[in-house]
This record gives C-alpha cells, structure tokens and sequence, in this order.
C-alpha cells in the first residue's frame, strides 16, 4: 500500500523528496483506510458489503467446495424480529458479527463464541411516516465498519429510513453521532449501505420516484462532519466536476451538461439518486458507483438526455471530484435506475493489454465495463439477446442506439419492452472469481407494457407518471408467472458466457463465488443454492424460512467455514405479498409479474449460518448453558 | 389522430411518413453536441413549454428540496460544532 502510494506520488509529482514529504502525510491520513484493506485479505471477515473495496464477493476459501457441498447443513440461526425485505448480508469482524435488519433498522451484535447471546443491540425511534415515502419496501442493504485509530475506537455505521446516517462504537454499540442525510418531508429517504473510505463515511440517495435529486454525501468518521456533497444534475459547481472531467473521453460529454439537457428547471426534481454499491480503488484513490434515473418515469415531462443521470462515476474519494462520468441511458424512458454494483477485476484486453476495469451490469440489460482510471469504455454487451430497446451500444461514439419501437411516450401504451423497469439485473450484489475470469450474474428475465401520464409535483408527493406491467420475459413461461431469473456465468473481454441457467423468479439478491469451485446465491421462492462454478450444475440447495432478496457471505472460524444468509422476502419484487396488493399494475407494476410468489414463500426475517456437516459453536452442549 | 395532423404539416415529417416512422425516429445518435443527443420524437415539440405536455411546475415546490439540504446542513453543523466542543454528540 505504502510503496505503491508513493510511486504514484513520484510519478505524477514535481521533485522526488517533495513528493515523499507528501506522501508520508497521506500515508498518516490513510492509515485506517489501510486497515480495511489488510482486514478484507483475512477469510475470518467480511468487513464491508462487498467483502472488499474490489466488491468481487469472491473468498479464498475452499474448505466447502464441489465434492463436500452436498453435506451444507444449517450451523446456527437467528431471528431479526422483523418483517419485510431483508437485503445485504451481516459483516463478521474476528469474534463479532453485525446484522441489520429492515425499518425501524435496528441492529444487533453478536458474538460468534456463543451466537445466542445478543452482545449490543441499536434499536432507533423513527418516525413511522418515513415508511410511506419508500417506494419499494421499507429495506435496507446493511452495515458499514470503520476499524478504529488512536483517536476514536471502532465504529458499526449505518443508515436510516428516515434520513439518519448513525456512527456506532462497534464494541457497545453506544451512539458517536448521528447526523440528517435526508428530509422525509421532500420524499427523501435511506436505503443503501454506507460505505466507508479512508476515514470518511460516503452515503447515496433514494427517492426519485419522488422527485428527489439524487446526492452523495461524506462525512468525517470522527467527527461526522460533512466533508463534501455531489449532486447528480443542474450546475458543474453542484455537480462536483474535477478540472480534467472526461478530458481521455470528451465525447461522453463535460462541462454544463447537468443545466443544458434539461429544459428549464426540471432538473431540480431531477432523480439520480443512488442507491446501490460502490467499489475503491486504494492504489488510484478513486470510487466507483452508479447514479439513478429521471424524475418523473414521464419521459415526455423531461425533454433533453437528462445528465448527469444514469450515470458511471469515478471520483476522487478525499474531494468527491468527478474524474469521470459515462451516461449509460441518455434520456431514460424505462426507469433503468443505474445505480447496480460495481465489481472491479484486472484483465487483459483483447489486443493483450493489462487493464484496471470496473464491470457493471445495468438495469438496461447492458453489462457494461470501464477503465477505471479513463473512464474508457472496453466492453458494452447485452446480459440477455432479448434485450430490446437498444439495438447496441456503439463502443466509438459510445451511444446506445435505440430502438424507437420500443420507445416510451405520451398518449402512447409501448408492450413487450425488454427489459422492464425492474431491469434485466436489479440491485443484488454479484461476484467475480478472478481465477476463472467470471462475473456470475444474478439476472431477472422480465419485459413490461409501458403506459405515462401527466402529473404534478408536490413535495413529498410521488412522482411517477406511468403506469407498468411486468412479467417474465420471452424465455420464461408468461402465462404461469415463472421463469422470471437467470444465472449466467461471463467474461467480461470476450463478452462470452461459460455457462446459462433458468431460474423460476428473479435472482434479486446477488450471487458469491468462492475458490471451492462454487457460485451460491438465494432466490424469491425460498432457497440458498450452490452451483458448480465450471459450468452452472446444481450442487445443493436448503429451503429457507423465506425468500432471500440479500447476498451470501462466508467467513471462517475456528478452522470451520461458514455460509450465511439473509431470508425474509420483501423488496420491490415481493410487494403484493408484503402489501396484500392484486392489481397487476400495483407496486410500480410488480404485482402482475410476481403473483405467483405467495405461493411459494411468505414473509420472514433473520439469518441461517451452514457450514459442512452443520458443525458449529454448539457442538460443544455446554457452551450458553446456564452456570451457576 | 391529432399527431398526424399535426405530423403532416412540415415536409419533412411528411416525407417521414412514407419512409416509414421509426427509419428517422429519435434513435439516440444524432448529436446536437458531444453529450447532447436527445431530439423530439416524431409529433412531439422541441420544448414542452406552452404545449400540452407543459409540466406548469410550482417554482416554490421546486425550491423545497434545496432548503430542506440547507437546514439539514446547518442542523448538522451545529451538533458538529457542539460535539468538537464537548465530546458528546447532542443531537
């Protein structure tokens, strides 16, 4: 860490001994951020949603692998005491675990010794109204860890419905503080996962099915000082730019672009909030996400290519400067929110050149991958050929070219568009296995009939404008309801896929690959499963108390590996089932698509921990029993 | 009906329609500017002010976001400023 920052230093700076001099007070500033890195190399944690600033959610481990996995059976569980979707995965750090739940967002810490025992619990007040201003259940995608420094112990943080971003000492679980990210009263709510850089805690949007103009946000780990605020439109100095913005890529467009493809004032209700993942880069001091669609879904409401929505950011993590900027949907008329996870590798490219490269696949059915330093676009390829309101992203001019059949406008009900507003991959977190060179996509196979209409907007009000109906795509079986998932296996240079499978509903949570030879992931109806990494054969499967809508994680403890799992359905696909709606084009049009659910699974929440033969800390019959 | 009405007008969307609607529709690659590349769709206006789809935004809703942000911030500047001062977050 300490030599590369400091090349890096001599190679961009002026004298050698000035820019050691500045590198060894970055290096100071840094330290904690080292920290993490050295953290996230040990298969005993999990110490961000991620697993690491690379968020490959790819673990080193192989005690579970292909010949042993038939033998996965429950170690431990634990119930949240809390309904809805339950999202993201607990974090595990050396002998604690940290587990999140949906609104009210109450936490628990648990020690991994005696999992029985609840060591701190964080149980926020909020105000219930916040539930009413979210627009796809009231989730949560998890927790954040920062370890520590000579100034301030360790800290869990994590964000609210109602807008509160909160800073909690990982060891107690007493309050450090607690600062307003977010305004209930204008539609503002938390949904994501903060994200921890250095020493500053970087937290997204949600909202703009509200209208909400999306931001980001850091603040001092601290202190909880704010450090910088970005907004996704309107003027460059809101907008944050950097002086060489998209200078390797000026065709992607660079100064003045979030006033000038809006008309008037309209990007002041604008979207772009983000609400998904981000990734780092330590060595390029740079961070990678994904701001969300338009405001309203009303195409015909906002002429102009809506910028800087939809949009692939790097950023320089201590200024939040704008390195580069790549607007994936100009102009959306689908709500392809690009806010999906970011999984950064390191591969060569076709004419045999080594790249840093980030891959992103989108909710517009495009998988996507960047240099992640220039911003330059390597590879644009559809997760699925049904996709069909491009015809193709050229990678010169890098333009989708649309297909205007399956455009969205007034006056005007579109059918059979692919993907449908859910996308193609929404926002489950994926892996990457970097011996195999494979990205293992948890993907939705669902298309959509399209329908806008006028509305105004009032503050704190929804903002929509359309009305949709999803269901399974061309592959699937429409008139059961199923065959609404994929898992595929991709390289992101050949744009080839080793391997394709069917899946009854959408792989909404994500996927983990591990160097056993497995990908595993939950699905909607109910089960964790694993899949041979090599070509996609199902290996094992445990039916869960409810579906899962989170990611798996691993860690080891012991010298035992372990498997968890989030479960409790919820989330934008499980809507009519929480909300007991009918109306196929209720729940933003997912109702429809998913009615088939409710037979499957019911409404749950907690987590289950596997591990070979179930061994667990309760193998020993004494441990948590009563003493006198 | 009213689009075609309105469509047949101008020549050029005339001649539009006998090639055919979408050989010329928006289709994303004909930019004004690098970054710039939305046009009207066939029978939509070039701006939505003082047509049918004008959204008559209230400029006051517009604004409310912006002063929610602001007293947020000095909200949070505040508990900041105490808590350097104390060492005790007072929210």
């Amino acid at each position: 860490m300490r030599e590369k920052k400091l090349s890096r230093l001599t190679k961009t700076g002026s004298a050698a001994l000035v820019s050691s001099v500045i590198g060894m007070m970055t290096v100071g500033a840094a330290f904690a951020n080292d920290k993490l890195v050295e953290l996230q190399k040990d298969e005993a944690n999990w110490v961000m949603q991620g697993k690491n600033y690379s968020a490959d959610h790819y673990s080193s481990s192989k005690q579970i692998n292909k010949k042993n996995v038939s033998k996965l059976a429950p170690s431990w569980t634990f119930s949240t005491g809390v309904l809805s979707g339950h999202e993201g995965a607990p974090l595990v750090i050396g002998d604690m675990m940290y587990i999140h739940s949906p609104f009210p967002n109450n936490t628990f810490a648990i020690n991994l010794n005696d999992p029985g025992t609840i060591v701190w619990e964080h149980k926020p007040k909020q105000d219930p109204a916040a539930r009413a201003v979210a627009c796809c259940d009231v989730v949560n995608r998890g927790l954040a860890y920062w370890p520590g420094d000579d100034k301030t112990p360790a800290m869990i943080v994590k964000s609210q419905l109602d807008g509160h971003v909160v800073a909690l000492n990982a060891e107690t679980g007493e309050l450090h503080w607690q600062v307003e990210n977010g305004d209930i009263s204008v539609g503002q709510t938390q949904t994501q996962a903060p994200f921890v850089v250095k020493d500053l805690v970087i937290q997204g949007s949600s909202g703009a099915e509200l209208g909400v103009r999306g931001y980001v946000t850091a603040f001092d780990i601290h202190t909880g000082e704010m450090a910088w605020r970005w907004y996704a439109t309107g003027p460059d100095s809101e907008i944050g730019l950097a002086k060489d913005f998209n200078s390797e890529n000026p065709h992607y467009g660079q100064k003045d672009l979030g006033l000038k493809t809006w008309e008037d004032e309209a990007w002041k209700i604008g979207g772009g909030t983000n609400w998904g993942w981000y990734a780092y880069d330590p060595d390029l001091e740079m961070f990678y996400y994904g701001s969300g669609n338009p405001a309203p879904w009303n195409e015909t409401m906002r002429p102009g290519d809506n910028k800087w929505t939809m949009t692939i950011w790097g950023r320089d993590a201590d200024t939040g400067l704008a390195k580069f900027g790549y607007q994936k949907t100009p102009h959306d008329e689908w709500d392809y929110a690009g806010v999906n996870v970011m999984m950064l590798s390191e591969q060569k490219d076709k004419s045999g050149k080594m790249r840093k490269l980030l891959t992103h696949p989108d909710r517009n059915g495009i998988i996507y991958t960047l240099d992640r330093e220039t911003g330059d676009l390597v590879s644009a390829d559809k997760m699925d050929d049904t996709a069909n309101w491009v015809k193709k992203v050229d990678l010169e001019t890098g333009l989708p070219i649309r297909d205007p059949e399956f455009s969205t406008r007034m006056g005007h009900r579109s059918r059979d568009i692919c993907p449908s507003a859910m996308g193609f991959h929404n926002q489950g977190m994926d892996s990457y296995d970097p011996e195999r060179q494979n990205f293992y996509l948890g993907i939705n196979h669902l298309c959509m009939d399209w329908e806008p209409f006028m509305l105004p907007y009032r503050a704190g009000q929804f903002f929509v404008g359309a009305n949709v109906w999803s269901y399974p795509g061309p592959k699937g079986d429409r008139q059961r309801g199923i065959g609404s998932g994929q898992v595929k296996a991709y390289n992101a240079i050949t744009g080839e896929f080793a391997w394709e499978k069917m899946e009854k509903f959408s792989i909404w949570g994500g996927t983990m690959a591990t160097a056993g030879g497995l990908v595993f992931y939950g699905t909607l109806d109910g089960f964790i499963k694993a899949r041979d990494a090599d070509n996609g054969d199902l290996l094992w499967k445990f039916k869960l108390p409810s579906g899962a809508i989170g990611h798996p994680m691993t860690y080891t403890k012991d010298g035992v590996q372990y498997v968890a799992i989030n479960y409790g359905v919820g989330g934008w696909p499980a809507v009519g089932l929480v909300f007991d709606l009918n109306d196929p084009s209720a729940g933003l049009g997912a109702v429809g698509a998913f009615k088939e659910l409710a037979r499957n699974t019911q409404m749950g929440g907690g987590l289950m921990v596997f591990a070979l033969d179930g061994k667990g800390p309760y193998d020993d019959l004494s441990v948590g029993e009563y003493e006198m | 009906m009213k689009k075609i009405k309105t469509l047949a007008v101008t020549g050029a969307t005339a001649l539009l329609l006998s090639v055919g609607m979408s050989a010329m529709a928006y289709d994303g690659t004909k930019c004004q500017e690098a970054g710039k590349c939305w046009e009207a769709k066939p029978g939509f206006p070039e701006k939505i002010k003082g047509s049918k789809f004008d959204p008559k935004h209230s400029q006051a809703e517009l604004d409310k976001q912006d002063s929610a942000m602001e007293a947020m911030e000095a909200r949070n500047a505040k508990r900041v400023e105490n808590f350097k001062k104390s060492g005790k977050w007072s929210y």
